[in-house]
């Protein structure tokens, strides 16, 4: 019974690291550059969705909101702030370091941001439906109705997706920007446009990962919150392990990081929760550098 | 070369002097200030040699900062050994840290690296928690002693703290120079410039980034040791990843390739809460904006300088400078 329980809360928090993996690779195929931020905006378009539940008290209104919201704030911050970076910092000893040092400032920014409007106390979303466990035969699951439909929500998200993406012209132009914007110009694709899409999917998507990660966890949310530093770490590396720049390595990367994480947590000991992932991490980069799911990597000469 | 050398072994002695009677001349807020300006420039200038000269990104320099305090402190409280001695154990100790996550860091690049060392960053410090030894949440008391009497009675207990941060300021100020005038730094920077090229000219670019990697960890050892010796504790709260981001601030806002622009990155840091402070009364805002104000300030600064002045100031006024003196060539 335990080892049922701790796959399917692996799985549960997997498919939300999964979530947040995939907008890390959206933004990477768009403008190579590894969003930092982007646990921020999540926290962000969180506290929309809050503002929503709090006046309409519907959860499924606000998802729907935290999501534009999330969207909005990705467009503006791709049009004014990457953009520029483009413009001014590459060329340089900092051009290397400087998408990663900008979207840090960004995290800082939204997180001071967000604790000047609402922090100081912790506000709470109420998820749809109970977190409390099923019950099979006499035991309690930790396994409960809201981490069921967690699960199904991601898979009906990451189906719409990749139905985007495969099948409608405007997830051709996203495929054809990220492996060569030069042909895409040429075929009349507007890449700038392109790219900005790219960011703003990757912010609708954040945005339903700083939900789910909210309810999941105790329903609070706080700028200083744990979770959305453990959302930042995870869906970075849960995007390494899928190598980056594929959007089915970035679900089996999330979903492979919290069965391990899981696993180590039930197994081993609680309290290694924040070097757990570290040490995945390091794992996976020596075994295979370029993500598991990564093509081969390319000449550097 | 020699020349030179001797030139900044004496402009370093020459800031020693000037420090030695600026402390005696202002109040004790300020001498507090001045230790934690010291503690930012020795940690800055870490960050300078690992970014700007080996081209390797650290967001978990607060980490290795962390090992350095930890390990000051527990020799201090196990050993009880001398203060010297725990400084030095504090720079050992992070330099073994930062030797292994050079060893990973050597085979990552870019993102990879940035992401693995911040995952390290939210990691370490709650990993002492899970130690006895360490303290858990409360963590470890550091206390370095009082002033010794034979700098008289109104020695205070600050200007005490100000004045070993200062001079661990200074002799690692001194040491980063000569290493990134010496072969290793014009090592560390081909590999920067072109990692390949570096290769072919014989350079085992590897074991150069590792290198890179443990010295800066040292430095920001002994970093994390000054910094816990004028809080008087270590914990885990006293190294967030805040502190890790500050640092990188700090850095660009130097320069992060300019050494010699490191006091403006530590001066920043050190003087943006009280000017956050100041704004903040001023308009009257709640206290939820007063206590945010600093981490925006940084965040906001740290952006706006990578967008505008990517180099840093010193950098960009050199550049312009030179721009001039062409364009006046040219008239000619």
């Amino acid at each position: 019974m335990q080892l049922i329980n701790t796959i399917l809360i692996g799985i549960t928090a997997g498919s939300i690291y999964a979530l947040m993996a995939i907008s890390m690779v959206l933004v990477w195929r768009s403008t190579r550059v590894i969003n930092f931020a982007q646990a921020g905006m999540a926290l962000l378009s969180s506290y929309f969705g809050f503002e929503a539940v709090s006046k309409f008290g519907s959860f499924w209104i606000a998802l729907p909101v935290a999501m534009i919201g999330g969207a909005l704030v990705a467009t503006l911050i791709e049009m004014i702030l990457i953009r520029l970076l483009v413009k001014h910092s590459s060329t340089g000893p900092i051009a290397a370091v400087a998408p990663i040092i900008a979207t840090l400032g960004l995290l800082g920014v939204i997180r001071a941001t967000a604790s000047m409007i609402w922090g100081g106390q912790d506000v709470r979303i109420i998820g749809p439906v109970s977190n409390d466990g099923f019950t099979v035969n006499g035991t309690t699951l930790v396994f409960s109705p809201l981490k069921l439909l967690i699960l199904i929500t991601v898979l009906v998200l990451m189906l719409i997706l990749s139905i985007i993406f495969q099948k409608t012209n405007i997830g051709l132009a996203l495929r054809a920007s990220a492996y060569a914007p030069e042909i895409a110009r040429l075929s009349g694709i507007k890449v700038d446009w392109v790219r900005t899409l790219g960011w703003a999917l990757a912010g609708a998507t954040g945005a339903v990962a700083g939900m789910f990660q909210t309810i999941n966890g105790n329903g609070t949310l706080s700028p200083d919150s744990i979770d959305f530093s453990l959302l930042l770490v995870s869906g970075f590396i849960a995007a390494v392990i899928g190598g980056l720049d594929s959007l089915p390595g970035a679900v089996i990367g999330g979903l492979v990081l919290g069965l391990m994480i899981s696993f180590v947590l039930m197994y081993i000991s609680g309290g290694l929760f924040f070097i757990a992932p570290f040490v995945i991490l390091l794992l996976v980069l020596f075994i295979r550098p370029q993500g598991v799911f990564g093509a081969k990597a390319a000449r550097r000469a | 070369m020699h020349n030179k050398q001797s030139k900044h072994t004496l402009l370093f002695i020459a800031g020693g002097v000037v420090l030695y009677f600026l402390s005696g001349a202002v109040d004790e807020l300020r001498v507090y200030q001045g230790a934690s300006i010291a503690v930012y420039v020795i940690a800055i200038s870490s960050i300078i040699l690992l970014t700007g000269y080996s081209g390797q990104v650290s967001l978990g320099h607060g980490a290795l900062m962390a090992v350095g305090a930890y390990a000051a402190a527990v020799a201090r409280i196990e050993l009880n050994a001398p203060i010297i001695a725990c400084f030095v154990i504090a720079v050992l100790a992070a330099a073994i840290g930062g030797a292994l996550l050079g060893a990973a860091a050597a085979r990552l690049t870019g993102p990879y690296l940035a992401g693995a060392t911040l995952a390290l960053a939210i990691g370490l410090p709650s990993l002492a928690n899970q130690f006895s030894i360490l303290g858990g949440e409360q963590g470890l008391l550091f206390d370095v002693g009082f002033p010794p009497l034979s700098l008289g009675e109104e020695f205070t207990q600050y200007k005490w703290f100000f004045w070993i941060a200062a001079l661990a300021a200074l002799i690692s100020m001194w040491a980063v120079k000569n290493i990134l005038g010496s072969r290793y730094g014009r090592t560390w920077r081909a590999i920067r410039g072109n990692e390949v090229a570096a290769a072919l000219c014989g350079i085992n670019s590897a074991r150069s980034k590792i290198l890179a990697f443990t010295i800066s960890a040292g430095i920001a050892g002994l970093a994390g040791a000054m910094l816990s010796m004028t809080i008087g504790t270590v914990s885990p709260s006293a190294f967030p990843l805040a502190l890790s981001f500050s640092l990188l601030t700090g850095a660009v806002l130097s320069g992060i390739t300019t050494l010699g622009g490191v006091m403006i990155g530590a001066v920043v840091l050190v003087a943006i809460p009280e000017i956050a402070d100041s704004v903040a009364n001023r308009l009257g805002s709640s206290e939820r904006v007063t206590t945010n104000l600093p981490g925006f300030l940084v965040s906001a600064l740290l952006i706006m300088t990578v967008l505008f002045v990517p180099n840093g100031p010193v950098e960009q006024f050199r550049a312009h400078k030179v721009k001039k003196a062409n364009s006046k060539l040219e008239k000619k």
